[in-house]
């Protein structure tokens, strides 16, 4: 009980149950479609989802400012490739944000007279944007946690001894191959926080891209993988050690 | 921007912001029926209060659990007093915010036959009664501290032998009529005089009161018991938020416990 009052006393903590309720209701929804017995449900559903949305919509106001923050922040990294990737994305972030407040405020009445259609647009495209530039730095952290794990004595040993008692004929023929993945599992079993936030952001990928219709794929994949980012999400808040850094 | 990072980090922070702008729109709204203003300016300020009240509605999705939690610390304070005003307020807030949430349910259209005038009523009763229990508590802290205020005068000065005697007589006063009205405005002055100190050098005090005394007048207006009209409600409720985010911004404010 303490751990729920201490979560949804933090902001974000709470934004992602939210996220991760409206993600729900969206996937049971697409789920449910069809079922003609459920109709019922489905419309209650679908108030949840409308209700839980607009009321993040709200939440989101004044966020792109901790995003320049962060940006501020990413540009006294020494990397220079974490450098670049973060500070993109986090300046891509906090115009998607800015995008998103204006649409609130198209919604809610108290501007008038934008085009709805390219500012959602321009703020689909910002976020896109940024969870490309945190694929990109998730796979330069991969590769250099391989490089250093390939260095390392003890896993040169245990890499051999899986080489030489592995029968199965496929990964027999293709050494490098077997070598190479069983490389990266290894590094990200060692970092679970790198390998959460990888697919954390891959699962963030497929909303802008069907939205921008560059991958379209219907509203239940849609809907899954934006559930699997919220509950990552509320696994790192709940535990911070499972948090990217930096 | 330090200050905001750390302000919207807090949940109750942006709550207290949105309850802010609901009320200005409140009072705004019924500046501009006074005013006479347009139609369109009136029904988009109506519209952001209402989209306000409901998101706020959705964020206080949780707030019973966090609120009975309160109420089981507040069991574990000394003083008996404090200790049952304050389990008791948070029991009430526990129950108003429950009343929140099925209302929640009946405006989104979750639960349909939902009679919200009643739940509605239901909901500002719990609120009024804990908003009594915390002006009980800040009456009976002020009390405790005018109390400390008169012996340390005490012990500061020893008293005078014949205090009846440092009392001043009105001339203008008929002396066989009334002899007891110029003790009463004297006793009456130094009261007050007694909690204006009190209360000056007890800011936390003096904000907790303050805050409780405008949030009192939302309830007894809602449920008809002193109607005050949108005007003032709004003012109240602007003034209370404004209030309560003082006291998140500078936490040594905050009353405790």
């Amino acid at each position: 009980m303490d751990t729920v009052v201490k979560f949804t006393s933090i902001s974000q903590g709470k934004d992602r149950v939210f996220s991760a309720t409206q993600f729900a209701c969206a996937l049971s929804t697409h789920l449910l479609r069809s079922n003609s017995q459920r109709k019922e449900l489905v419309a209650k559903l679908k108030i949840v989802e409308a209700n839980i949305s607009a009321g993040r919509k709200l939440l989101k106001l004044g966020n792109a400012v901790n995003s320049v923050e962060a940006a501020k922040r990413s540009l006294r990294l020494s990397d220079r490739v974490l450098c670049l990737c973060l500070t993109a994305a986090n300046i891509n972030r906090a115009l998607s944000l800015i995008c998103d407040n204006v649409l609130w405020a198209r919604s809610v009445g108290l501007i008038r007279d934008i085009n709805q259609k390219s500012w959602s647009l321009t703020s689909s495209r910002c976020y896109f944007l940024a969870v490309i530039m945190n694929v990109t730095r998730d796979l330069y952290v991969v590769l250099q946690l391989m490089m250093q794990k390939a260095k390392d004595k003890d896993f040169k040993q245990k890499m051999s001894l899986h080489l030489s008692e592995n029968p199965e004929v496929a990964e027999v023929v293709i050494p490098q191959l077997d070598a190479f993945l069983f490389l990266l599992f290894e590094s990200l079993k060692s970092h679970p926080a790198v390998a959460l936030d990888t697919l954390k952001n891959v699962c963030d990928l497929f909303s802008p891209l069907d939205r921008l219709g560059i991958y379209p794929s219907n509203a239940g994949v849609v809907a899954f993988c934006g559930l699997v980012s919220s509950l990552i999400g509320i696994v790192t808040i709940a535990k911070p050690t499972l948090n990217i850094k930096p | 921007m330090d200050s905001w990072l750390r302000f919207s980090a807090q949940s109750q922070a942006r709550e207290r912001l949105f309850r802010a702008t609901q009320y200005a729109c409140t009072l705004l709204g019924y500046a501009l029926q006074k005013g006479g203003a347009a139609d369109e300016l009136r029904k988009t300020v109506s519209q952001l209060e209402a989209h306000m009240s409901l998101t706020r509605k959705l964020l206080r999705l949780g707030n019973s659990v966090e609120a009975l939690e309160s109420a089981k610390r507040a069991i574990h304070l000394s003083d008996s007093v404090l200790r049952l005003c304050l389990t008791i307020s948070h029991l009430n807030r526990a129950m108003y915010f429950a009343c929140d949430n099925v209302l929640w349910a009946g405006k989104t259209g979750l639960i349909s036959k939902l009679d919200q005038h009643k739940w509605s009523q239901r909901s500002f009763r719990y609120y009024l009664f804990a908003l009594i229990l915390n002006l009980t508590r800040d009456v009976y802290e002020l009390r405790l501290l005018m109390e400390s205020e008169v012996r340390y005068r005490a012990a500061k000065s020893p008293p005078s032998p014949y205090p009846s005697t440092t009392l001043p007589i009105d001339p203008l006063s008929s002396s066989s009529a009334t002899p007891a009205l110029p003790a009463m405005s004297v006793w009456l002055h130094r009261q007050f005089n007694l909690i204006v100190t009190v209360l000056y050098s007890n800011p936390p005090l003096l904000l907790d009161l303050l805050k409780n005394g405008c949030d009192i007048f939302i309830p007894l207006d809602r449920l008809r018991i002193y109607p005050t009209g949108q005007g003032f409600v709004g003012a109240c409720g602007l003034a209370s938020s404004v209030l309560s985010i003082l006291t998140i911004v500078h936490p040594w404010l905050k009353l405790k416990p």
